[in-house]
């Protein structure tokens, strides 16, 4: 519709005079938008605060750097045997760990308090505490004292401890406590998953010649082993046998354990106990030296005096 | 309608509206209704009644009797109608349609009409506000709500609950036990509701292969293996003994504890050692962390909670994380050797298990933490009262404590009688404002008026 005239204006003027303030006012939609996204980010704030606290992974321990990459460590029964002998044995490894730049270990069994246990525990607080003093050590490797590293060329890291050449050498599916133990070792082991590398001899797991790898798991694996509870028990081959039993009772201490053949780390001098040692192994031990009715242990190490030889070239 | 103005009141009463006549009410009411036929045609009693005269007795109406005859209007119009109509609401309201028509609801109308714009949106926050609340405070949604991991966390928490200890089996389980049970299992229902976490009840009835012969583990720690697997996102898990109660369901575990976990726990034994066990531990061939008396200091090595009571470990309440170490000790807890050595000593099982494994393993010491007994763990005042009652040791109504382990109620102590009291003082200490202001305020306004205890 069309008016003729605008529209009247009213007789009564506003009462108020149109706004002239310079201040920039935000009105209608613009503040609602404002208001809105403030509220909900504050939501978001007041959300997420509440939930975020999540705790991470736990803390990676020390990891091993490799310096020096093994460690051989001797536990010497200084009552028993003459200090001839004793200080040949020791040559012996140091010999070999200066040709390969590795870390050498020697205690006397009488250092550890053992609560009344058979000297052969020694072992253990051995092992433990090599890896206490050298902690960037990749691998320990124990060797009975009654033992000779026979060919220097052969290194651990590559010889035994690599991950593809574990995966070749470990016996699989095998009972671990020979001839007949239920419990057998694991069939889809990783190379790199293996932290302690041993052998069996003709009656059971033989504790004279063993590699574990520098870690928590070894620190666990030692400790649990050493646990007084075993050395009461009183087992008829000491930490031989406490070994088998925990190998076959705890599976997370199996599924770290890998049987190599026996020659690979400890060859025999007899045929009687286990396989016996060939040229090129890389270690001999001189089986049941020493006990009734065998040669003494410094005897029958004349048998084996051709790993002098070996470093003489060099 | 065509009358300029309205009709004048008539004699014998009502509204005659002229175009609504009605011959059969001889007091005038003008409302339609119907004669109610009887079945053989002839008029009801009432209506022959009315037809005879009204001199046998008042004139009341009795036209309007039934139901039907009164509201028919109402009703008819309320229904709805599926004609396309194009009348708007003021036209309705003229026509005597549309349910707004209602007095109630036409109050509000007004009211929502005379309302500005900014007061009805303020209003409609502020019921946003209210529904928000309602809905993520206080329905059973908040389970849901708190579980995730970015609003609470409670998938992370499994709570497994000793249920059915013995299981009837060498002593009889009565109405006692079962109404124990019941309440035990209830509370740390509606804890878990509340806070999204798991709740696994497991049966510790004696079964034949934790018998001494066949010598094969401990419960607790068989049913903290499966659980573990059976809820792959749980990270922490809480055992409870079934004489558990927790006092104050509002604190979630988040809040209580493991938002601050350096805070409240310790690693050093010495600050409460029971059992005297030489700490740190002492050999030569110990690396400098296991031979740390805090470990690493480091929260998230933590893998194990507990407490001490006043003779040693307390096991009735602790946590474990899901980890390497906890697998480890999971495994070498019980073991047959030890097992065959100690059990006659081992009276409390995989406590006294524990206890040996952290004096003689120190790889164990390194992922163990305590917490103060009465976090987690606070005792009744029956339960090692040698000394009387220890601070450190037994429920203090006044700190609020977490929860009541009623340990050792078995022996010598009312189990039903403790658990029913902490129950009741925990629902008398967590009570709602609603409920505090009729015990406090009318309940004793009455009592003072009346001198009688009520309880509404």
């Amino acid at each position: 519709m069309h008016f003729a005239y605008p529209p009247r204006k009213s007789s009564n003027p506003p009462p108020f005079r149109p706004r002239t303030s310079a201040l920039p006012t935000i009105r209608g939609k613009r503040l609602k938008t404002i208001v809105l996204t403030g509220l909900a980010f504050l939501t978001l704030l007041w959300l997420f605060q509440r939930g975020g606290r999540s705790r991470h992974a736990p803390p990676a321990y020390h990891k091993p750097s490799g310096n020096p990459p093994v460690v051989i460590v001797t536990v010497f029964n200084e009552g028993k045997y003459g200090k001839g002998y004793l200080d040949m044995v020791k040559e012996n490894r140091l010999k070999y760990a200066e040709k390969h730049g590795y870390g050498t270990f020697f205690v006397k069994s009488s250092d550890y308090d053992l609560r009344g246990a058979p000297v052969s525990w020694a072992t253990l607080p051995a092992v433990r505490h090599a890896m206490t003093k050298f902690p960037d050590a990749s691998y320990i490797w124990y060797l009975d004292q009654n033992a000779f590293i026979m060919n220097p060329l052969l290194k651990i890291e590559e010889h035994v401890m690599k991950p593809s050449r574990l995966e070749e050498l470990m016996i699989k599916d095998h009972p671990v406590v020979p001839p007949d133990s239920i419990i057998k070792t694991f069939s889809h082991l990783k190379g790199h998953d293996v932290d302690f590398v041993l052998t069996q001899d003709k009656d059971g797991l033989s504790s004279s010649s063993f590699v574990v790898k520098n870690g928590e798991w070894a620190k666990f694996f030692l400790e649990t082993w050493f646990d007084p509870i075993y050395r009461t028990y009183n087992f008829q081959k000491a930490e031989q046998h406490a070994l088998e039993h925990i190998v076959q009772w705890h599976p997370t201490i199996l599924a770290k354990l890998a049987l190599v053949p026996q020659r690979i780390l400890n060859s025999y001098s007899k045929e009687k106990g286990g396989q016996e040692y060939k040229e090129g192994d890389l270690a001999v031990r001189l089986y049941a030296c020493g006990e009734a009715g065998e040669d003494t242990c410094e005897t029958e190490s004349q048998r084996f005096a051709q790993w002098k030889a070996a470093y003489q070239d060099s | 309608m065509s009358l300029s103005r309205s009709p004048s009141p008539v004699p014998g009463g009502g509204w005659a509206s002229p175009g609504l006549t009605n011959n059969l009410s001889p007091s005038g009411r003008s409302s339609p209704t119907k004669a109610y036929a009887g079945s053989n045609g002839t008029p009801v009693m009432w209506e022959r009644q009315k037809n005879m005269g009204g001199a046998a007795y008042q004139s009341f109406s009795t036209q309007n009797q039934g139901f039907f005859s009164r509201h028919m209007r109402r009703i008819s119009s309320s229904l709805p109608r599926f004609k396309a109509d194009n009348t708007h609401g003021a036209e309705r309201e003229k026509i005597g349609q549309g349910r707004w028509n209602m007095p109630r609801l036409g109050r509000i109308r007004g009211i929502t009409g005379r309302m500005s714009r900014r007061t009805k949106m303020l209003l409609a926050f502020g019921l946003l506000f209210l529904l928000g609340y309602i809905i993520f405070y206080s329905t059973p949604l908040v389970y849901y709500y708190r579980r995730t991991s970015w609003l609470g966390g409670g998938q992370k928490f499994v709570i497994i609950l000793a249920a059915n200890v013995g299981g009837g089996v060498m002593e009889w389980k009565g109405a006692r036990e079962w109404a124990i049970e019941r309440d035990s299992i209830r509370n740390k229902k509606k804890y878990v509701a509340k806070w999204g976490y798991d709740l696994e009840i497991v049966d510790m009835s004696t079964k034949k292969r934790y018998a001494h012969e066949w010598r094969e583990s401990w419960e607790k720690v068989d049913f903290i293996r499966s659980t573990l697997r059976k809820y792959p996102k749980a990270e922490w898990v809480w055992w409870l003994d079934l004489n558990t109660f927790i006092m104050e369901p509002s604190k979630s575990l988040q809040d209580h504890i493991f938002d601050h976990i350096e805070d409240v726990t310790y690693r050093d034994i010495n600050e409460y050692n029971p059992l005297n066990i030489s700490h740190p531990p002492a050999d030569p061939y110990l690396d400098e962390l296991s031979k740390s008396p805090i470990g690493d200091g480091n929260p998230d090595s933590i893998h194990l909670m507990l407490s001490q009571d006043c003779s040693g470990f307390n096991l009735g309440s602790f946590f474990m994380r899901r980890g390497t170490w906890t697998d480890h000790l999971l495994d070498v807890w019980w073991d047959p050797v030890a097992y065959e050595q100690k059990h006659m000593e081992w009276e409390h099982k995989e406590q006294d298990a524990l206890e040996q494994l952290y004096t003689a393993q120190p790889w164990i010491r390194k992922s163990t933490a305590f917490l103060p007994q009465r976090m987690i763990n606070s005792f009744p005042t029956g339960a090692c009262s040698e000394k009387g009652t220890d601070p450190r040791i037994h429920y203090d109504q006044k700190d609020r404590d977490f929860l009541v382990n009623m340990a050792g109620c078995e022996w010598g102590r009312d189990c039903w009688g403790e658990m029913y009291n902490f129950r009741e003082l925990s629902y008398h200490l967590n009570r709602s404002l609603w409920e505090r202001f009729k015990e406090d305020l009318l309940c004793w306004i009455w009592f003072k008026l009346t001198g009688k205890k009520v309880k509404f």
